[in-house]
C-alpha cells in the first residue's frame, strides 16, 4: 500500500479535477435546469473560452495580471457569443421535440469548431500559467501547485456564489420559477425570452470561463470540445440534470473515483467512473440529487 | 457558309482539345490525409510537403513527360472513413496511386483497399508494426514512416546508457501506445538486463487531467520515464507534470518518443517547455546535417511562408519522392510495375538515403533524437545535438 501523503496527493488531484469539472458542468446543468436543452455545444464554448484567452494573451503580451484580464475577457466573449446563439437561433426551438434541439447543438459544435480551426488553425497553441502563481508548495509530503489550489478554491467559490444568486436573489427566484413553470411566469409579466436569453449567457459564461482558466494546464487543440463534453455530462448525469448540488456532488465523485482507480487498477479506471454512471442510471434515473422529469 | 465553316472549326477544335490534352493527362494520387481534428497538426503539414514537392515536380516537367495532379481528402482519422475517401478516389476520380493516411487505425485499413484495388499505398505517417506485418503484407502496400518497433528500440538504446535502474512508462492506452512501449521494455531489458520496470500508466487517449497519473507514479520513485504521448496531448501531459515537480524529481531522464522535440511543440510551450529532456522528430529546420536538408528547409519555409517549418511537411514530401521515384524507375505507371520498382529502392532524400526493404516493404526511416536545451538563437528549446538514429540495426 502507498504512503499516506500519496493518498492524500492522489485525493488532491482527484478534487483538483472535480473543481474544474463543475466549473464546466454547473453551466451545462445550469442552461439544462432552466431551459431544458441538453446543450451540446458547451463543449464548444469551452474550447473558445480557451482560444480566446490564449489570443487576448497574445494581444497583451506577458505581464502580472494579464492572464487574469484574457481570463475574464475570454469568458464575457464567449457569454456574448451564448447570447447571439440563443437569441437568433435557439430561441425557435424550444417548441420543437428534443431530437430537434440535440441535432441543433451538435450542428453548432460541428460548424464552431470549424470557425476555431479557420482563426487558430490546427497548431497546437499554449498558454503559460500567470507569473503569480507558477511556484508550488509542499503539504503532508504532497507537491501542490499554486494554480491548482486556485482552481481548487474557485469551484467552491463560484458554487456558493450561485447559491446566493438563485436563493437570496429576485432574479434568482425567477430563475427557479422559469425552470418550474416558463408559461405562468410569463403570465406574472416577466419576460422570460429575456430571462432565457440572461441564463444562456450565464452558463456560456461558466464553460467559457472554464476553459480560459483550464488553458494553462492544457493545451488548446482542436477537439478538445468534444473531450471535455463527455466528462461534463457523467459528471451531470451522476449527480442529476439541472440540479445544481447534484452537478456538485457528481463532480466530487466523478474526481475522487477516477484518481483511487487510477491507483488501484489503472487500466481499469476509465471503467470504474463509467460503471458508475450506469449503476446511477439505473438505479436513479433522474441522478443522486436530481428529480424525476414531468 | 462562312457561319458553318467557322462552326466546324471551332467544333473540331473542341474534339481535338481532349486528344491534345491527353498526351498531357496527369497521373493522379490519391492522398487521404486527417484534416480534421486533434490529428489535422500533423495530416495539414504533411499534406503541404507532398503538395510542395508535386508543384516543384511539375515546374521541371513532372515524370516520364506527364505532371502529378495530387487529390487530397479529409480522411478525418478514422479508419472507416479512409476507407470511404480511398474507394472514392479509386473508383470515382480513377487516381493511379495512393500516397496517405495517418493514425495507426487508417493505414491499415487502407491497405485493404490497395490490395483489393491493386493499386500501390504509400504509407507516410502509421507506425503500428501490424501494417507491414508477415501476414497483412501485400504486393501492394508499403512505409516511409518509422514503425513502434525502431521508435520503441531507439528510445531503448538510449535510456541504456543513462546510470538509472528504475524506470516507469506512461503510454496511451490503445495500439499505438501499448506497441511502442512494449518494444521499448522488451529492448531495454536485453540492452541492460539489470533494469527494473516499477511503473507503467495506462491514461486512456486522448485525456486531459494527467495529474493523478503522474502522482501516481512519481510515489514508485522512478530514476528515468519513458512516454509515447504525443502531439497537444504531450502538451498538456507536460505542463501538468511539469507544475507537479515532476521532471525534477527524475532529473529531467525523460525520453518522450511522440515527437515530443519538434519544434512545434517546443515553440508552441515558449518557457512551459520541459527543458532538458529528451524527445524525436521526424525533422527539424534547424538540423542542417546535408546541404540537402538545408536546401529542403529553405524552399519549405518559403513555400509555408513559416521561418520554422513543420516538421511533418517531410513526410509527405518522402512518400511523394519514392512515389515518383519508382514510376520513373519502372517507366511506367501500371500499379505492377511500380510496385515492383519500390523494392528495394533507394532514394536521396533530405533527412538522408532511404531504403525500402524487399523483404517487408518498410523504409529505414529514422528519426532525429536529441536532449533539448535551450538555445539563444531560437526562442524555444531545440535538441542539441539533434542526432539521426538509424534504425537499420535493430529493425528485426
Amino acid at each position: 500500500m502507498p504512503d499516506p501523503s500519496f493518498v492524500f496527493a492522489q485525493s488532491l488531484s482527484g478534487l483538483t479535477a472535480a473543481m474544474f469539472l463543475f466549473l464546466i458542468a454547473s453551466g451545462l446543468s445550469l442552461i439544462f435546469g432552466v431551459l431544458r436543452v441538453l446543450n451540446f455545444a458547451h463543449g464548444t464554448f469551452y474550447m473558445l473560452g480557451a482560444y480566446s484567452a490564449y489570443q487576448i494573451v497574445q494581444w497583451l503580451g506577458p505581464g502580472p495580471g494579464r492572464f487574469w484580464l484574457a481570463a475574464l475577457g475570454a469568458a464575457l466573449a464567449v457569454a456574448a457569443l451564448g447570447g447571439i446563439v440563443e437569441h437568433f437561433l435557439f430561441r425557435h426551438l424550444y417548441d420543437k421535440e428534443e431530437l430537434y434541439q440535440l441535432l441543433f447543438t451538435y450542428a453548432l459544435v460541428l460548424i464552431l469548431s470549424d470557425v476555431a480551426k479557420i482563426f487558430w488553425g490546427t497548431q497546437q497553441k499554449s498558454v503559460s500559467r500567470p507569473p503569480e502563481l507558477t511556484g508550488s508548495f509542499a503539504l503532508f509530503g504532497a507537491t501542490i501547485p499554486h494554480y491548482n489550489l486556485l482552481i481548487l478554491l474557485l469551484g467552491p467559490a463560484i458554487a456558493l456564489a450561485f447559491w446566493f444568486v438563485l436563493q437570496r436573489t429576485r432574479a434568482g427566484r425567477f430563475i427557479r420559477a422559469a425552470a418550474l413553470d416558463r408559461e405562468t411566469l410569463g403570465a406574472l409579466g416577466v419576460n422570460v425570452d429575456r430571462l432565457y436569453t440572461v441564463v444562456f449567457m450565464l452558463g456560456s459564461f461558466l464553460g467559457g470561463l472554464g476553459g480560459a482558466l483550464i488553458a494553462p494546464m492544457r493545451a488548446t487543440v482542436p477537439g478538445m470540445d468534444t473531450e471535455v463534453i463527455v466528462e461534463a455530462f457523467v459528471v451531470v448525469v451522476i449527480g442529476g440534470l439541472g440540479s445544481f448540488w447534484g452537478t456538485f456532488l457528481g463532480a466530487l465523485i466523478y474526481g475522487q473515483v477516477l484518481s483511487f482507480g487510477i491507483l488501484l487498477f489503472p487500466r481499469f479506471s476509465i471503467f470504474a467512473v463509467f460503471a458508475l454512471m450506469a449503476a446511477v442510471l439505473i438505479v436513479r434515473p433522474w441522478g443522486l440529487l436530481g428529480r424525476p422529469l414531468r | 457558309m462562312q457561319r458553318r465553316m467557322i462552326l466546324v472549326a471551332l467544333l473540331s477544335l473542341v474534339l481535338l482539345v481532349p486528344v491534345a490534352a491527353d498526351a498531357q493527362k496527369p497521373i493522379k494520387v490519391g492522398m487521404p490525409m486527417p484534416l480534421s481534428g486533434p490529428p489535422a497538426l500533423f495530416g495539414d503539414p504533411a499534406t503541404k510537403g507532398a503538395l510542395m514537392f508535386v508543384e516543384e515536380l511539375n515546374a521541371k516537367g513532372g515524370v516520364l513527360g506527364r505532371k502529378i495532379e495530387l487529390l487530397v481528402r479529409d480522411s478525418k482519422a478514422d479508419a472507416n472513413e479512409a476507407v470511404r475517401v480511398a474507394r472514392e478516389l479509386i473508383l470515382k476520380d480513377n487516381v493511379d496511386f495512393l500516397v496517405g493516411t495517418l493514425t495507426s487505425a487508417e493505414g491499415p485499413a487502407v491497405s485493404v483497399v490497395a490490395k483489393e484495388n491493386k493499386i500501390v499505398f504509400i504509407a507516410p505517417i502509421p507506425k503500428t508494426d501490424q501494417l507491414t506485418a508477415a501476414d497483412k503484407l501485400h504486393p501492394y502496400v508499403f512505409r516511409v514512416a518509422a514503425t513502434t518497433t525502431m521508435g520503441g528500440r531507439s528510445a531503448a538504446e538510449i535510456v541504456a546508457k543513462w546510470p538509472v535502474t528504475r524506470v516507469a512508462t506512461m503510454s496511451f492506452d490503445y495500439a499505438y501506445g501499448q506497441d511502442v512501449t512494449k518494444a521499448f521494455v522488451e529492448h531495454l531489458k536485453k540492452v541492460k538486463p539489470g533494469v527494473q520496470i516499477v511503473d507503467q500508466q495506462w491514461p486512456k487517449l486522448g485525456e486531459q487531467d494527467y495529474n493523478p497519473f503522474i502522482n501516481a507514479q512519481m510515489a514508485k520513485r522512478p530514476e528515468a520515464v519513458f512516454s509515447s504521448i504525443w502531439g497537444g496531448f504531450f502538451v498538456t501531459y507536460s505542463k501538468q507534470a511539469k507544475a507537479l515537480g515532476f521532471f525534477d524529481a527524475i532529473k529531467y531522464n525523460f525520453i518522450g518518443v511522440g515527437e515530443a522535440a519538434t519544434p512545434e511543440t517546443t515553440k508552441s510551450m515558449g518557457a512551459d517547455y520541459p527543458v532538458g529532456i529528451w524527445g524525436n522528430s521526424y525533422d527539424a529546420f534547424y538540423w542542417g546535417e546535408t546541404s540537402a536538408h538545408r536546401d529542403y528547409v529553405a524552399r519549405l519555409s518559403k513555400y509555408l511562408k513559416d521561418e520554422y517549418p513543420s516538421s511533418w511537411a517531410i513526410q509527405g514530401y518522402i512518400g511523394m519522392q519514392f512515389l515518383t521515384e519508382a514510376i520513373r524507375k519502372a517507366n511506367s505507371t501500371d500499379s505492377d510495375k511500380v510496385a515492383q520498382a519500390l523494392l528495394g529502392l533507394a532514394v536521396e532524400t533530405p533527412m538522408g538515403k532511404l531504403t525500402i526493404r524487399e523483404k517487408d516493404h518498410q523504409a529505414n526511416r529514422g528519426q532525429l533524437y536529441g536532449k533539448t536545451v535551450k538555445d539563444p538563437q531560437y526562442p524555444f528549446a531545440i535538441m542539441k545535438p539533434a542526432v539521426y538514429v538509424d534504425p537499420s540495426p535493430f529493425m528485426d
